[in-house]
């Protein structure tokens, strides 16, 4: 028999694993529901189960793929994030996506952080995100994590946006990374309240 | 770390099945944009062909068991996907072929079908599987007749349609 193996990332209050069965549920939860509706949902559950059999083999054959979020404490999921690129992507992308109710907490601006900063200690030059344009919410997330929109990169498939991200050398020690981190500071201590929320 | 299960791999006569692999990529894309794979849900794209090409991987890892690629020994080339399959909505676990273009009418889908058949059997120790094949896929019934099977039900797949149930003679009467 033989085996694949998947790093585990951990951030301040997040630990980052590979995705395993015992973790379906929420994943099918919330492809089933609206908020699915920029990710290609929402999905009946024949649909769901593929899906998150694809988000498995995409570590399998690919190499690298997209975390399960966990609570370090709790255990519970938050969602997913990593990297994507299936055929048909032109670039490598970081995506991500928060189970609806744990929306507004700064689990993806952190999770997200943490994939792209692997991906970047691990031999990427760069990365972009597809975006729904009417997707505010991941906007707004990839515009936090210093992405802009490149209007000149080739799309999937016309109906998205690419952000793309700050590379490597831009990103190391820059204004941008310190904010992200302060930012996932004022979510983990209670004693900061952030300027306004996360929508994502 | 997460540990991922992997595909075993299995010799036969003239084939070998294993893991599926990003390199078979393009045989898997080449079939599913082929009429070939209008049993199994196609014609799809070459974005979904990928995204079933992950998901053969994946379905190892969410139930220790799944499909293998074939591979025939003379050319070392992937003639098709054959293996163990229980996808959320299948009403029990199932023995599959998908065989790729050129690759038909040597007996290649009953050689392999035979050994994922002793694999469920004999190393994950099922006592029962069944084949669902597309109502009008003949080409499919013939090797489900040669394994042995009997056509037993009906099943409707909401995706695949109509489809029937085919048995396959139990792990007893396989040894």
């Amino acid at each position: 028999m033989g085996h694949k193996i998947i790093p585990t990332l951990e951030t301040k209050r997040l630990i980052l694993r590979g995705p395993t069965p015992e973790d379906y549920p929420d994943f099918k939860a919330t492809f089933a529901s609206y908020r699915s509706r920029y990710m290609g949902g929402p999905l009946n559950p024949y649909e769901a189960w593929m899906l998150y059999a694809a988000e498995i083999g995409h570590w399998n054959i690919r190499g690298f793929g997209m975390w399960m979020i966990h609570d370090k404490d709790s255990d519970e999921t938050y969602g997913m994030a990593g990297g994507w690129q299936p055929a048909g992507w032109p670039e490598r992308e970081i995506a991500w996506i928060i189970w609806p109710d744990k929306a507004g907490k700064g689990y993806a601006l952190e999770a997200t952080h943490a994939a792209r900063g692997y991906y970047y200690a691990n031999g990427w030059d760069g990365a972009v995100s597809y975006i729904d344009p009417k997707n505010l919410d991941s906007i707004r997330l990839a515009e936090r994590l210093g992405a802009t929109k490149d209007k000149d990169a080739q799309t999937i498939d016309g109906s998205d946006a690419v952000y793309r991200h700050p590379g490597p050398a831009a990103l190391q020690d820059s204004q941008v990374a310190h904010g992200i981190e302060m930012e996932i500071t004022h979510y983990a201590d209670p004693m900061f309240k952030p300027k306004g929320w996360a929508l994502d | 770390m997460t540990v991922q299960f992997t595909a075993p791999t299995l010799q036969t006569d003239r084939l070998i099945l294993r893991a599926p692999q990003l390199s078979d990529f393009e045989a898997v894309a080449a079939f599913y944009a082929s009429p070939r794979s209008s049993f199994v849900g196609g014609p799809i794209s070459a974005e979904l062909a990928w995204r079933s090409l992950a998901q053969e991987a994946g379905h190892w890892v969410l139930r220790g068991f799944g499909r293998w690629t074939v591979v025939e020994k003379a050319t070392q080339k992937p003639v098709g996907i054959v293996g163990l399959w229980l996808p959320e909505g299948f009403p029990e676990n199932e023995l599959g072929w998908d065989l790729f273009d050129g690759a038909t009418g040597k007996g290649y889908a009953t050689e392999a079908g035979k050994a994922a058949r002793n694999f469920a059997y004999n190393t994950l120790g099922w006592s029962t599987v069944i084949s669902l094949i597309a109502d009008g896929n003949d080409a499919s019934r013939g090797v489900a007749k040669r394994l042995g099977a009997t056509h037993d039900g009906a099943f409707t797949h909401e995706r695949f349609g109509s489809m029937q149930i085919w048995r396959h003679p139990a792990a007893e009467a396989c040894a």
